[in-house]
Formats: C-alpha cells, structure tokens, sequence
C-alpha cells in the first residue's frame, strides 16, 4: 500500500484524543458507592460485562474513526494484477466504442458479447476517474453518436446499460472515424479510444481508414472474449426457383451456408420452412471456411400466391444468423401461342403433341402457362399483344407481312422460339424469314440411313455441350443426363454468319453443329432449335430433359423470372413499395408487430415508395387502403428482410487492417498488467459505519 | 401537620431522645387526625357481658356511667414484637441527608420506645455484618429499652455493612417466635439477590405472624440524579463501573420502577404491611403513618408510601 498524499498520516496522531479522552473522563470521574448497582447493569454481572464491552467498543470505534480520517486523506492506493485494457486515470478525454452490431449477441459461455463489452466499459469507465471526458459510442453500421465528450459518469453508465444488439454489421470503422472527430474537438492533450469489439475484418474497410497511418488518436483495443474461438456458422443466401419435374408448385430451395472458423462442422441440421411448416430437413458438414450450396426440393402451398420461406440451421452460439427469409411467388402466367406447322387429326402425330404436354404438365390449370394452338393459316389472325411467347412448330415459311409483324412484336418484348421439321425449306425461310432467324439454315443433316439399327444409333448425334450458366440450363445438373442421353437422326445445319454480338449458341450436337441458337432483337429474343419439337427427327421429348428444356426456354423467352423469390432487403436498407392509384394508406407490419404507416403526402402522385424501417429481420406484411376506406393485404409487396451476411464473419482482422495511432501506443489492450486500486473510498466508507457504529452504542 | 425534619432529629443528643421525640411527634399528630385508637394496641372499652374478668371492669367508667365496662388492652395478652434492622453494607448509601442505617435505625428506635411503653416485649434482630451478634432477646420490662437502644446506637455508629442476607435474622425470629403470633418488623432497603427478603416475609407471614416491612430507599435511589461522568462502586462487593448516568437513567429507573412494584406487590399479595419510606421523609409522618395503618383494624394489608 502507498500513499499519494502521505502529509495527511500525520494526523494519525489524532487517534490519540478519544484515547486520552476516555483515560482523563475516566479519572476525573465522580465516585459514588451505590446500593443499588444492580440495576444500573441489570440484575446480572453478565450485563456488566457487557457495558465494560460497550465502553470498550466506543472507545475502539472512536478511535479508529480518528485514524481514519487522515488515512483517507492520504488517499492511499495499492496495485492488484489486472487483465483488462491498461488504462490512465486522470485528465483525459476518451471514447467508449462499443461494439452492438448483431454479431454481438454471440455466446461465449453464457454471456453475449455485447454482455462482457458492456462490464469491461463500466471498468474502464470507473478506472478513468472523475476527470475524463468520456462519450460512449456504438459500432455497428450507421450509428448515431453522441455529439459532445462527458464527465457524467451516471449518465454514461446509463448510456452503457442502454445499448442493445441491433441487426446490422459491424461498421468499426465508421464508428471509429465519429470517435476520432469528437477527441478533436477535446482541448485535452491526452485522448484515446477504447474499442470494447472482437475487432472483425468485416467491420473495417482497408480502402477507407478512420483517420490518414499514424495520425489518429491512441487506440485501445478490447476484445471482449480474447481466448474464445468466435466460429460461427450461417445461412449467408437462399433462392427459390422452379423445379417443373416437382409439379408446377414445385420449386427448388438452394441455400448458401458458410463456416467462418477455425474448427468447420460436421453433420450440422439444417431445416426448411415453408409457410411456418418444416417441408425438409438435412445436414451440412464444412472444412473451416468453407462455403457450400445446399439444395432441398418442396412445394408452394395451394390456395397462395406467395409463401414465406426460412432455411433455418440448428443453433450455434450466434443464433441470429442462423435463419435467412424470403417471399416465394408463384409464377405469373405466360401466354404461349403454339403455331402447328404439322397438325393431324391423330394428336399423338401432331406436331406440338410433346410440346403442349410440356407445357401443361398434367393438364392442371395451375401450370403458369395459358396455351394457344393455331395453324400457320390463322397465325395472322392473331393479336400478337395478347402473347408472351410464340413458338413456329416446323411451320412452313411466313409470308413477308407475317413476318414484319412478328419482327415487331419481337422488337416489343416478345419471344419467338422456332423449332425445324419437314415443313422447313431452309431457302424458303433465308428468304423470307431471315429477320426473325437468329441464324439462316443450310440444309438438314439426316444421319438415320441404313438398316441396321445399331449403326444408327451410332451415328446418331446428341446433345453435348450446354451453356451452363445460361437460365435455360441452368435448372440442369452438371451432366444432364436426362438431355445428354436423348439421339438426333435429323438437324439442321445452319449458314455461317459474323453476326456474333447479340447471338450465342446454347447447346451443341456431337458434331459440333448448333443445337439451340439465341439471338436478341430489339427488346425481345429469337430462340432456334434446329431438330423437331415432336419426336420426328429424335427422341428427346420422351427424356426427363424435354420438359424442364421446354419450360425453362418457355420462361426465358417470356421473359418472367424464372427466379421465384422476390429479391430480400437487407437489413437497414430501403425496400421499395408499388403504390396503386387508389391506395390512401399503405401500413407495413414488421416481424416484431410494430405498424408503421405511410401515407397522406407519402404517397401522393408516387407509383413506388420507399420504406426504410426495415430494421429486424423477418417477414414484413403490407396492406393498403383504397379511397373507399377498404383495407385489403397486399401479398404482391411483402419483402422479406435479412442480416447482413458480413457481419457473421467474426474472424479478427489481420493488424495490417487495424488503424494506427499517432501516439503509437495503439493496439489490444488485453494483456495482463498491474492496475492501480484506490484505497480511500473504502476507508471513507469505514469511516461512516465507523461513525453510525458510534452513534448506536452512545444511544443503547 | 409539620413534622421535624429527619436531619434535625439526627442532631440530638442520644437515640432515647431521637426516639421519644419521634413517638411524641406522631402522637401529637395522631391525636390532630381523624383516626382515634392507640398504636400497637387500641384500648377501648367493652361492656360486661357474664365470662369476663372481673378484675378487668373499670369502676372508674362505673362510677360515671353506671355500667360495668371492662378494658380490653387488659383483656389481650401481651404482644410480642420482633424489631429486625438491615445493616447490610447497602444500607451505608447516604444521599443528601440520613443514611439508610440511620434512617431506618431512628425508625426501629421509635418503635421500641413506644412499644415498651406500652409494656409489650420487644426483641431485636440486626442483620448484615456476620461478626456482629446483634439479637436482643424480647422483653417487656422499661429497663429493656435501654438495651435495646444502646444495640441499636452500637450498629449505627459502626455503620453499615457485611452482605448478611435478611432470611438469617428472620429465621431466627421465625424460630423464636414459633409457639406465639408476634409482631414482626422489618426496616431494610430489601436489596438482595432474587428478593430473599421478601421471600422471608412471605413465610412468616404464612406462619400467621404480623409482618410489616419498612422498604427504606434513600431519594437518590429512586430518582437517580446523578449527572456527569461517574464511577459506581458497589457497597456489598468490588464492583465499579465508570458510567455517564444521563446514558443509563432510563434503564435504572425502569428497572427500580420494576423492583418497587415487585416488593409491594409480593408484600401485598402475603399481607404484609408494606410502607416505603425515603429517608428525607419526616421520621414522625413515617411513625404516623405506620400507626394510622395499624389503628385502621386488621381488614388486610396495607401499604404506605410517602
């Protein structure tokens, strides 16, 4: 024990008047011999002894408060090892930067982050002293700070205990660029920062420091949990797109998970929810690290025209980002309009026999596409407007008007698909047909000669090279057998061209010739497939290929996603909202409960709006009010909301990233030293019971 | 009525003197109350009836009256009395005036004086110091007051002490007294360990003996003025303490509040006469009062305060 103001002992001597006191009082007192001394102790000795204690006791405590005094202003002080940040009492002016970003509500044992951020600031808030001027900040992204430094210390604490996690990344360096700007604005020469933060590499941005290398003020880094492994693993992104071999409502769920640690997992659950019903279930095993895709196949429910979807894994000690939402939407309708170059009274010899069937898997009505069969004959009766899509079905060649005008329905957004068969005079299409072929024809490619069935066979061409990424295949497994396996006897070769800027080939044959040819004109796309669409000219229509091959060319053309999921806002981010002309009120219901309207001037003459209080992640339900005062839900505008996937990443920054200070006394701030314990406020403590102590034995 | 203050009584020259004017101080005020009767023992007259002495008629009440009339104090035996005094080393404390000793053997001196004026036997007990033999047998003659006063001026000017308990001398007055009811008076301050005193009292009270108890206290005592800081030593023992008495004056007085109702009380409850008496309370008004008390017939205890 030391002293910092060892003067003030010499008042010690002071102990010494209760003491002297107590001697001359006790000599200069009267003696008087009693009869009845019984009751002046009570009737018993014990009751004596107790009083002769008494006296004794106040004469100790009066003693002692008389040593206290001046022990307590000698302020005295000792020193206890510490493993907390090193910090200097005195004058100063400090910031408090605590990290809230959701990542903080990470368990370590069985306390959060957040929870050990937040006992560490109150002890480096305590051993600052009275005299600092101190500002309490949070980390995460877009955090209002405080606009001027503090020597409230209640207030700060309050300040303190108020923080909560929030559902955004960390934003450190955002953070630490406010704390920089309040220190400047300190007269105090000494200033530091002490950031209370696992210090993830997510949360700076090495492109954007806080302050210029080596100017900034001195910083203190304080890990919240310096031996703990912060593994963590997370959902980081999930998409929903049809799967038609699953029936029209069938769909396909990829989820992304990712392992930000040192240690990957094995055999973790992972489970989707569709509609608050668990539809599948599963398990994931990754090395550290790692990131994989994880595909489950469910159906929409019926009776809905979109669903909420949550991929879900089983929780970790950070369970915020263990769940990632989104909106399903059934697919909007497409009208296709078939044109029949080969129709027969037999339906199984029809030309668009498969192709239809394809189409409407099943015949249900809830296949998301509306066909319409016509002849080449009635093709210019038709209202091209009312159709998505137009698919010429081995059609013999149009006539110029025919043409001009599918050219410019293309040009509007349309989407002809032109499939070849006997009907196809290569010349006769080159001549008239040239402006909505994505490529002119050569002449067909008919390998089905000679008896023998094998050699055939054998000749026989296949499909071999996809455009995987391509929308169209991309519903395809990597080897695609259910296309690889199919036999072409008859294509059709096409004419060289040099016009490769808007057309790519999507498929080959085994001879390297073009399978399936796109080309894009004005703001719609030609698509040719240079064999039959029936089974004349090969077997593909009766492989598990066709109809996803179909559907997927159906939908790409069309030009409606193919994607069912709406695409999910981000936490803290704007979702935009569709207003219709009626709407007077638009309310928005997060997934917490709390109803936020817009409306009134909000809405007045806009056809979107956006909503920025998108600050927990979950589903947000939308209902509008028309002028007639009718609130109706709008499922069309309901979006989901996610975290932020950065901000799992809870892996420390290398110390390139971290921010150097100018004094260069930077960096953590957890290693074990010795901190000094001030002594007096417990002696002045002492000195009160001492006191109340005193008063209670002169009253008994 | 006035009396002589106990101090004044205190300055004459002898104990005869102090007693007889004590018993002629409450006398005169006995004659001025409104209670007519003797002390010890009422003399009144009764009409002959057949079955009395008739060397008891009084033929002076016949020479005015013209009935016969016979005396009754001639009629009675003669009384026996046990005077105990307590000089135990409590009774030493002297406030601002008499000690308890001198108090209380002023008061047993009246007594004495009185009662071998009326020819009754008078015995004395003193209790307290063990090696003072202090009993006087009961006798009736008039030359036994001067023993009796000149024991009870020996222990007074000896002064008070030893811690001889009460029960001592009361069995022996108990033991003497055993074939023949007898008065039996005590003067003490009845300080003892468990209240042995009165305990004794009792008892002899059961025996059928007229017991009367004359708690001596001196003011002090009972008001516990004391101020500043002060040692108390203890008369019968070591015992001292160093106290500040406003700190303990609540405590004291509870508890000698507690003591005062315990002692009438047991008193009370046995039938024995109980008077408490403050040693700067007139010694005639202390006489009086015992006499009043006695001259008010046998219709149960009575006690006195002053």
């Amino acid at each position: 024990m030391d002293f910092l103001a060892p003067l003030m002992l010499v008042g010690a001597v002071g102990v010494a008047i209760p003491i002297a006191i107590h001697l001359i009082g006790r000599r200069r007192a009267r003696v008087v011999r009693f009869a009845a001394l019984d009751f002046l102790f009570g009737s018993k000795r014990k009751v004596a002894r107790r009083f002769r204690l008494r006296e004794l006791l106040l004469l100790l405590t009066r003693a002692l408060a008389c040593l206290a005094i001046p022990l307590a202003l000698a302020k005295p002080y000792t020193s206890c090892a510490t493993s907390g940040p090193m910090v200097e009492r005195g004058p100063q002016a400090a910031v408090l930067v605590i990290d809230n970003s959701f990542a903080s509500r990470y368990q370590v044992g069985d306390r959060s982050l957040l929870d050990r951020s937040r006992e560490q600031a109150y002890g480096v808030l305590s051993q600052l002293g009275p005299e600092a001027d101190v500002a309490v900040l949070t980390s995460s992204e877009r955090a209002e700070a405080p606009s001027e430094l503090s020597r409230d210390h209640l207030r700060l604490r309050d300040a303190i205990a108020d923080i909560t996690p929030t559902a955004r990344p960390a934003g450190t360096t955002g953070a630490l660029r406010k704390a920089a700007q309040l220190l400047a604005t300190s007269n105090h020469e000494h200033k530091v920062i002490y950031l209370f933060s696992p210090l993830a590499a997510t949360g700076l941005r090495a492109d954007d420091p806080p302050w210029p290398a080596g100017t900034g003020p001195r910083l203190v880094v304080v890990p919240p949990a310096p031996d703990a492994s912060l593994d963590n693993l997370a959902v980081t992104d999930v998409s929903v797109e049809p799967d038609p071999t699953a029936g029209s409502r069938g769909v396909r769920i990829t989820a992304e998970v990712a392992d930000f640690g040192k240690s990957g997992v094995d055999e973790h659950g992972i489970s989707v929810s569709i509609e608050g019903r668990v539809v599948a279930k599963g398990m994931v095993s990754l090395l550290p690290g790692e990131r994989i895709k994880k595909r489950f196949l469910a159906t929409l429910p019926e009776g809905h025209r979109s669903a909420d979807v949550v991929v879900s894994l089983d929780h970790d000690p950070l369970p915020t980002d263990d769940q990632h939402y989104l909106r399903a939407e059934l697919r909007d309708v497409v009208q296709v309009l078939l044109v029949n170059g080969q129709p027969n009274t037999d339906r199984h010899e029809s030309e668009i026999f498969y192709l239809e069937a394809a189409l409407r898997p099943g015949d249900r009505g809830d296949a998301g596409t509306v066909v319409t069969t016509v002849t080449v004959d009635e093709l210019a009766k038709q209202n091209l407007g009312h159709y998505d899509v137009v698919i010429l079905a081995n059609a013999r060649a149009l006539s110029a008007s025919t043409v001009a005008e599918l050219g410019g329905w293309v040009d509007a957004g349309g989407g002809l698909m032109i499939t070849v068969g006997d009907n196809v005079d290569p010349d006769a299409y080159n001549r008239t047909m040239a402006p909505i072929l994505p490529q002119l024809l050569n002449t067909a490619l008919d390998t089905a000669y000679g008896a023998h069935g094998a050699e055939r066979t054998g000749r026989a061409q296949r499909l071999v090279k996809f455009e995987a990424d391509h929308p169209i295949f991309s519903v395809f497994s990597k080897d695609a057998p259910g296309l690889r396996e199919a036999t072409f006897e008859k294509i059709m070769l096409l004419g060289p061209t040099s016009k490769v800027d808007d057309r790519a080939v999507l498929a080959r044959y085994t001879n390297g010739a073009a399978a399936l040819v796109e080309a894009r004109r004005g703001n719609g796309r030609l698509l040719l497939y240079t064999s039959t669409i029936d089974r004349d000219w090969n077997d593909l229509p009766i492989h598990p290929g066709f109809l996803p091959l179909v559907q997927q060319a159906v939908r790409h053309l069309a030009r409606k996603q193919t994607q069912l999921a709406r695409a999910s806002v981000l936490v803290g981010r704007t979702a935009v909202l569709p207003v219709a002309p009626d709407d007077q009120r638009i309310e928005v219901r997060g997934p917490d409960g709390e109803r936020r309207v817009i409306e009134g001037e909000q809405l007045a003459g806009r056809k979107r709006v956006r909503f920025a209080g998108t600050d927990r992640p979950g589903f947000y339900r939308v209902a509008a009010t028309d002028r007639a005062g009718k609130t109706r839900p709008r499922e069309e505008a309901e979006f989901a909301v996610n975290l932020d996937a950065r901000g799992s990443d809870l892996r420390p920054a290398p110390p390139s990233l971290v921010p150097t200070s100018g004094t260069g006394t930077g960096g953590p701030g957890g290693g074990e030293h010795r901190r000094r314990v001030e002594l007096w406020h417990a002696l002045a403590a002492g000195l009160l019971i001492l006191l109340l102590l005193e008063s209670i034995l002169v009253l008994r | 009525m006035s009396f002589v203050d106990p101090a004044t009584i205190a300055r004459l020259e002898s104990l005869p003197v102090k007693a007889r004017v004590i018993v002629e101080g409450a006398l005169t005020g006995l004659h001025r109350s409104r209670h007519h009767g003797s002390s010890v023992e009422f003399a009144e007259h009764k009409e002959y009836s057949p079955g009395d002495e008739i060397r008891h008629i009084d033929w002076k009440a016949y020479g005015k009256l013209d009935r016969y009339y016979v005396k009754q104090f001639e009629q009675e035996s003669q009384l026996t009395a046990y005077l105990v005094l307590d000089a135990s080393g409590s009774m030493a404390y002297r406030g601002d005036g008499l000690s308890k000793l001198e108090y209380a053997s002023y008061v047993i001196a009246s007594l004495a004086y009185l009662l071998i004026k009326q020819r009754d036997r008078v015995g004395l007990s003193i209790y307290g110091d063990r090696t003072f033999e202090g009993f006087v047998p009961p006798r009736a003659r008039p030359r036994h007051l001067h023993d009796l006063l000149a024991v009870i001026d020996d222990v007074a000017g000896r002064g008070a002490g030893g811690d001889e308990p009460a029960s001592v001398a009361l069995e022996r007055v108990a033991e003497l007294a055993r074939r023949r009811r007898s008065l039996i008076v005590l003067a003490s301050d009845l300080l003892e360990p468990e209240d042995g005193a009165l305990v004794t009292l009792r008892r002899l009270r059961a025996q059928g003996h007229d017991v009367a108890a004359f708690h001596t206290l001196d003011p002090h005592e009972l008001d516990f003025p004391f101020e500043g800081m002060t040692v108390f030593e203890a008369l019968e023992d070591e015992r001292k303490m160093l106290v500040n008495p406003s700190s303990v004056r609540r405590q004291y007085k509870k508890r000698m509040s507690a003591f005062l109702e315990r002692a009438r009380g047991g008193c009370m409850g046995a039938g024995v006469e109980y008077h408490l008496v403050r040693t700067d309370q007139p010694l005639e008004q202390t006489l009086l009062q015992f006499l009043i008390s006695r001259a008010a017939g046998a219709a149960g205890p009575r006690t006195w305060t002053s």
